[in-house]
């Protein structure tokens, strides 16, 4: 199951409630990671281009778009193995095309729903290339939005025992000097 | 430069199929689309034609098949469907493996030894985990941001947990360098009330061998995420890579 459709369900379905005012007045862009929607399209027939922007608008809805975006949108430059690879300047040269995209729209924030693309957008371009966008990934914008309701003592009480039951299986002891 | 001589054209290694590179009308647009386009000379149709002329090994030698991120734009774009990726991860896979750039064979190969590409043990991977969850429980996680988060009475990081609906794989630079980024996905789960799971063993979900066009090792990566989703019966297989 893709991140996107999960999230998307737990918004949909009220298992997790928004606090919308979070990124009040806030713009956001969003990149488009080529494995999670080309890629997946070519490979399976499905992308997930619909579900990132509604899952991204809950959380953040000024959305500007960079352009080209979606299908013909522009990988970030570390993909298929290039962010651990030794060609780095080919890979800030690369990342370039994405940086001009970004700046270009002018947002407050990044959405990067990947941990590759969010690593090479937010660890090397913004300060290669003085992006001034701060980068989130999808994840990060819903779990900062949600609404935490502690659990009831029933709730804590079932899952300290489960928690005891696999510490004791594992044999971790958080009291022991490590 | 000595002419080729085409009927004497040798059996390509790289352009296997004929959608591979036979099919090429040499329109150019792969070219035209691609952002690499150019560097150390090369474009995505030459590489088309390498493979198809009998040059190449000329390809494989080259860093540009590494340089190329395999992002698809010319293959989404190609009138012909020529199954670029397919070549250039072939190109990749023609490497020899002491010859890959940089540490993506050794991450495979930890992976394959060791169950992630860093080799984490496991003990530091099942401590690790439950401190965390401790500072979590508590609201006494410290971020790089510093956001303040209240405590979350209750949670802890299940493993290996029975009948979990969904098992989560994990990508080895969090608890390797950035754990508390864990913990995005641990209060939406904590929020939702999910019941989820992380592996024990072999949690890695960020598969190399996809990058190093290692066929073998990316399928022993894929068979170990279902085998441990198999093994706590769970419906669902999160991968947020």
């Amino acid at each position: 199951m893709s991140v996107f459709e999960l999230l998307k369900e737990y918004i949909e379905t009220g298992r997790i409630k928004l606090d919308k005012s979070k990124y009040e007045g806030k713009k956001i862009t969003i990149h488009d990671p080529c494995n999670y929607h080309r890629k997946s399209f070519m490979s399976f027939g499905q992308h997930f281009l619909d579900e990132c922007r509604w899952v991204t608008a809950q959380c953040c809805p000024e959305i500007v778009e960079m352009e080209p975006h979606g299908m013909n949108g522009l990988c970030c430059g570390a993909g298929g193995g290039a962010w651990a690879s030794p060609y780095v300047q080919e890979r800030i040269d690369y990342g370039k095309w994405k940086a001009d995209q970004i700046k270009a729209t002018g947002t407050d924030l990044i959405c990067a729903p990947c941990h590759n693309c969010r690593d090479q957008i937010m660890k090397s371009l913004t300060k290669e290339f003085d992006i001034p966008q701060r980068t989130y990934y999808i994840w990060e914008l819903v779990s900062d939005c949600v609404i935490m309701e502690p659990w009831s003592e029933e709730e804590v009480k079932k899952s300290h025992e489960e928690r005891d039951k696999q510490y004791e299986r594992d044999d971790i002891d958080l009291d022991e000097e490590y | 430069m000595e002419a080729l001589d085409l009927t004497k054209r040798p059996k390509s290694k790289l352009a296997l199929k004929p959608e591979w590179a036979d099919v090429c009308f040499t329109c150019g647009t792969c070219a035209s689309g691609c952002p690499v386009t150019g560097v150390d000379g090369w474009d995505p149709r030459k590489a088309v034609r390498a493979a198809l002329l009998g040059l190449e090994q000329e390809l494989v030698d080259s860093r540009w098949p590494w340089i190329c991120t395999i992002c698809g734009r010319c293959e989404y774009m190609c009138p012909q469907g020529v199954n670029l990726m397919a070549l250039i991860r072939y190109a990749r896979t023609l490497r020899e493996r002491d010859k890959v750039p940089g540490v993506l064979h050794k991450g495979v190969a930890m992976c394959l030894e060791r169950g992630n590409n860093l080799g984490i043990p496991e003990t530091d991977y099942l401590f690790l985990l439950a401190d965390l969850s401790k500072e979590m429980e508590e609201g006494t996680v410290e971020t790089e941001h510093g956001e303040e988060y209240p405590p979350y009475p209750g949670f802890y990081c299940p493993v290996d947990k029975e009948g979990a609906n969904i098992i989560v794989t994990i990508n080895s630079k969090e608890p390797m360098g950035e754990p508390e980024d864990m913990m995005f996905w641990w209060r939406i789960f904590y929020a939702a009330k999910e019941s989820w799971t992380v592996p024990k063993q072999n949690w890695e979900g960020v598969l190399w061998g996809l990058f190093t066009g290692d066929d073998d090792a990316l399928k022993e990566q894929c068979r170990r995420i279902i085998e441990n989703a198999r093994k706590v019966g769970a419906k669902t297989i999160l991968y947020p890579e």
